[in-house]
C-alpha cells in the first residue's frame, strides 16, 4: 500500500469537504425551491387578469358552498365552472362561526381567499350570513343555529365588519337563513318578531359600514306548516308577520327560496302548494305592504333528480323544468333580479338525496343540468348526446 | 403487609382497589338502564319521511324499512316509539338538541361526524354493485378492460368507472339516463355488466324475480343508526337491540319485506 493512497494532503481534503458542503447546500436549496414551487403561495392560482363571464342571461345565478372547501384549487375550479356555465352571480355562505371563532377575534383568511377567486373569475356575489359561534352558547344542546336575542348585537357587529371589509366586492347581504323553520333557530319555536328584531339590529349596522350595501331579508323556507307547528311556519304567513312587526324599514330586497319539487315551472301558485311560482304570492305580500319598489331574488331554488326521493324528477325533466323556469322568470318577473339554483357543488358528498340538487358532483363530474343551463345561458345549441336511448324492453 | 418491588401496600388499599375494579367490571356488564336512557318513557326517533323505501308517507302515516326497524328496536327495548319526521338537513341538529333520541334515516356512517355522533353497526349496505348475467364467469371488478358496462350518467357509478379508468382499465362505457335503464341493458344483452347502487338493484329484482343475475359489491355504503355521543345508555340499549334483532333474523326479514 503506497503512502500516497493512504493519506491525501490535508489541504486537498479540506477543499474536497468544502466542495461537498457547497453541493449539499445547493441541493438543499433546489429541494426547498421545488417544494415551495409545488405549494403555491396564496394568490398564485389567480388569473393574471380578472376573467369575464360570457352570458346571454344575467339572471342566472347559483348557490355555491365554498365555506367548507379546504383546497384552494377546488375553490378555483368550482368558480371557473360557474363562470363557464354563464352564471353572473353566486350566493355564498360566510358563517359567522368560522370567522369569529373567539369573541372579537376575526379571522377573514378563508373568506378573503374565496372572494379573491370570485373576483378573479369576474363573478358577483350575494353573501349569506349566519351560524352562531360556539362561544355564544354554553348549552351542549345548542347548535350553530342557536342565536339568543342577547347575541343580536354581536351578530350585527359581525355583519358590519363583513360589510365594511368587502364593500365594493360584496354589496348584497342576506341576513340569516330560513328563519321560519325551528331548525334554523336551533330547534327553538319560530317567531317573526324575533327575526325582525335581528333585522332592526343588523340593518343599520350594515348600512353604516357600507351605505351601498343591499340588505336582503327573508330567505324563508317554502313550507306548508301552519300556526302552532313545532317545525315552523309557512313562508307566506311568516312574511305577513314580518311586515306586521315592522320589517319594512329594515331590508332593501327580499330573498326568496322557491323549489319546484314535482311541479313544472308553469304550475299555478296557491297557498296550499309548493312550487316555483310560490314566489309570486310572496311578491303579492310585498305589494300589499307598499314594497313595490323593492326587488327580489330567488337565492335558493330548483329541482332534484334523485332516483328515489319522493319529490324528485328524472334528470332530463329536471333540466327541462330548470331552463323553463329561467325562461319564465325572464318573460314574466321583472321584479326578480336573479334565480340562484341550489346548489352548485358540495365539497363532499352527503350520500343522500340532497346530492342530487347539485350541478356538479363533489369530484367535479358535470351533471346533465349543468350542460342544459349552460346552453341556455350562453345561447348554445349542443348536439352532443349525454346518454344512450333507453333499451327496448318490449 | 404485602411487599413487592420495594413498595409496601396495605391489604386495605389492595382490597379497595379490587373492589373498585370489580365494581367497574360489574357496572360494565350491567344492562343499560332504560329509565336513564329514555326518561320520557318513550323512544323518539328522527326519520326522513320522504325517502322510500326507507321512510315515506302512505295514506297519512309513515311506513318503510326505517320505520319498521325503529318499531322493532323499540319493542325489543320495551318502550313505545314516537317518530319525528324531519328534513335531511335537520336530522343531526335534532339529535344534538335532544329533540330526538336517535336517528334512523338511511344515514350512511359519516366519519366526519364521529366526534359528536356514535353509529351502531350497519343494518343495510347501499354500496355499488357490479351486476352481470349469472352465466358470465369472466366479470370481475379487478379485470374490466374492454367490458361494456352500463351505468347512470353522472352518478356514483360514473365516478367509480372513472377511477377504474384511472387505474388503466379501458371500460366500454354505456351511459344511460337512469340506473334502471342500465339494468335493462344488461338484462337484454346490450351490456356485459351494469354498475348500480344496491338499493336500485334490490328494487329492480323485486319486480323481476325470474331474472338470473349475479352481483358483487365494489364499494360499501353502510347505513347505521346514529346516537349522540354522550348518550351512552341510549347507544348501549339500541346497539344491543339491533344485535339481538340481527341474530334472530328479524333485520333480514324487514329488509326482505321492503325489497
Amino acid at each position: 500500500m503506497s503512502a500516497k493512497s493512504s493519506a491525501s494532503p490535508p489541504v486537498k481534503d479540506a477543499a474536497k469537504r468544502q466542495r461537498r458542503s457547497i453541493l449539499v447546500i445547493i441541493g438543499l436549496l433546489l429541494l426547498f425551491a421545488l417544494v415551495f414551487r409545488l405549494r403555491p403561495a396564496p394568490g398564485d392560482l389567480l388569473p393574471a387578469e380578472a376573467r369575464v363571464v360570457e352570458t346571454a342571461k344575467p339572471h342566472v345565478c347559483v348557490h355555491t358552498l365554498l365555506e367548507n372547501e379546504v383546497e384552494e384549487k377546488k375553490i378555483l375550479r368550482s368558480l371557473e365552472l360557474v363562470r363557464e356555465l354563464g352564471a353572473t352571480t353566486i350566493v355564498q355562505f360566510f358563517p359567522w362561526a368560522y370567522v369569529e371563532r373567539e369573541d372579537d377575534q376575526f379571522d377573514w383568511w378563508h373568506a378573503d381567499r374565496i372572494l379573491r377567486h370570485v373576483e378573479g373569475q369576474g363573478l358577483r356575489v350575494i353573501a349569506r350570513l349566519g351560524l352562531a359561534p360556539n362561544w355564544l352558547n354554553e348549552d351542549p344542546g345548542a347548535t350553530l343555529n342557536t342565536l339568543p336575542e342577547t347575541a343580536f348585537p354581536k351578530f350585527a357587529q359581525y355583519a358590519a365588519a363583513f360589510a365594511e371589509r368587502y364593500a365594493g366586492t360584496v354589496d348584497e347581504i342576506i341576513i340569516w337563513n330560513e328563519p321560519n323553520l325551528s331548525f334554523e333557530w336551533g330547534y327553538q319555536p319560530v317567531d317573526a318578531g324575533r327575526y325582525v328584531r335581528l333585522l332592526q339590529e343588523t340593518y343599520p349596522a350594515i348600512k353604516a359600514a357600507n351605505p351601498a350595501a343591499v340588505v336582503l331579508a327573508g330567505a324563508l323556507a317554502p313550507t306548508l306548516e301552519g300556526r302552532g307547528s313545532s317545525a315552523g311556519l309557512n313562508d307566506l304567513d311568516f312574511l305577513r308577520d314580518m311586515y306586521a312587526a315592522g320589517a319594512g324599514d329594515y331590508f332593501d330586497a327580499l330573498a326568496i327560496h322557491s323549489y319546484g319539487l314535482k311541479e313544472p315551472p308553469s304550475a299555478e301558485p296557491a297557498e296550499n302548494r309548493l312550487n316555483i311560482r310560490l314566489a309570486e304570492l310572496l311578491r303579492e305580500i310585498m305589494l300589499e305592504n307598499g314594497d313595490e319598489q323593492k326587488q327580489a331574488s330567488i337565492t335558493e331554488g330548483g329541482w332534484n333528480d334523485h332516483p328515489r326521493w319522493a319529490h324528485a324528477l328524472r334528470p332530463s325533466q329536471r333540466s327541462a323544468f330548470t331552463v323553463e323556469a329561467f325562461e319564465y322568470v325572464e318573460a314574466h318577473w321583472a321584479w326578480l333580479e336573479r334565480l340562484c339554483l341550489w346548489a352548485f357543488r358540495y365539497p363532499a358528498d352527503l350520500n343522500s338525496y340532497p346530492d342530487n340538487y347539485t350541478l356538479v358532483s363533489a369530484n367535479f363530474v358535470l351533471k346533465p343540468i349543468y350542460y342544459a343551463l349552460q346552453d341556455y345561458a350562453r345561447g348554445w345549441e349542443r348536439e352532443e348526446v349525454l346518454w344512450l336511448p333507453p333499451p327496448e324492453t318490449k | 403487609m404485602i411487599k413487592h418491588a420495594g413498595f409496601q401496600l396495605s391489604s386495605k388499599v389492595v382490597a379497595v382497589a379490587i373492589a373498585v375494579l370489580l365494581a367497574a367490571v360489574w357496572r360494565h356488564y350491567q344492562p343499560p338502564n332504560r329509565d336513564i336512557a329514555f326518561p320520557a318513557g318513550e323512544i323518539r326517533i328522527g326519520v326522513d319521511g320522504s325517502y322510500p323505501p326507507f321512510a315515506f308517507d302512505e295514506a297519512g302515516s309513515l311506513t318503510g324499512l326505517d320505520i319498521e326497524l325503529g318499531e322493532a328496536i323499540a319493542a325489543e327495548i320495551g318502550l313505545p316509539v314516537r317518530f319525528v319526521n324531519l328534513s335531511f338537513y335537520g336530522l343531526y341538529d335534532a339529535l344534538k338538541t335532544g329533540a330526538v333520541d336517535l336517528l334512523i334515516a338511511a344515514l350512511r356512517v359519516d366519519q366526519a361526524r364521529t366526534a359528536h355522533v356514535r353509529y351502531t353497526e350497519a343494518y343495510f349496505d347501499d354500496g355499488l354493485v357490479l351486476v352481470s348475467a349469472s352465466d358470465n364467469q369472466s366479470i370481475s371488478a379487478e379485470a374490466l378492460s374492454n367490458t361494456a358496462i352500463a351505468y347512470e350518467y353522472a352518478s356514483r357509478a360514473d365516478s367509480q368507472i372513472g377511477l377504474w379508468e384511472g387505474d388503466g382499465q379501458e371500460i366500454a362505457r354505456r351511459p344511460y339516463e337512469l340506473s334502471t335503464y342500465a339494468l335493462d341493458a344488461l338484462r337484454l344483452g346490450q351490456a356485459e355488466a351494469a354498475l348500480v347502487d344496491a338499493t336500485t338493484l334490490r328494487l329492480y329484482v323485486r319486480e323481476r324475480r325470474e331474472w338470473q343475475h349475479q352481483h358483487q359489491f365494489v364499494s360499501r355504503e353502510p347505513y347505521a343508526i346514529a346516537v349522540r355521543i354522550d348518550r351512552d345508555e341510549v347507544f348501549k340499549l339500541v346497539d344491543r337491540a339491533l344485535s339481538t334483532l340481527k341474530e334472530s333474523g328479524e333485520i333480514a326479514r324487514i329488509v326482505t319485506k321492503w325489497f
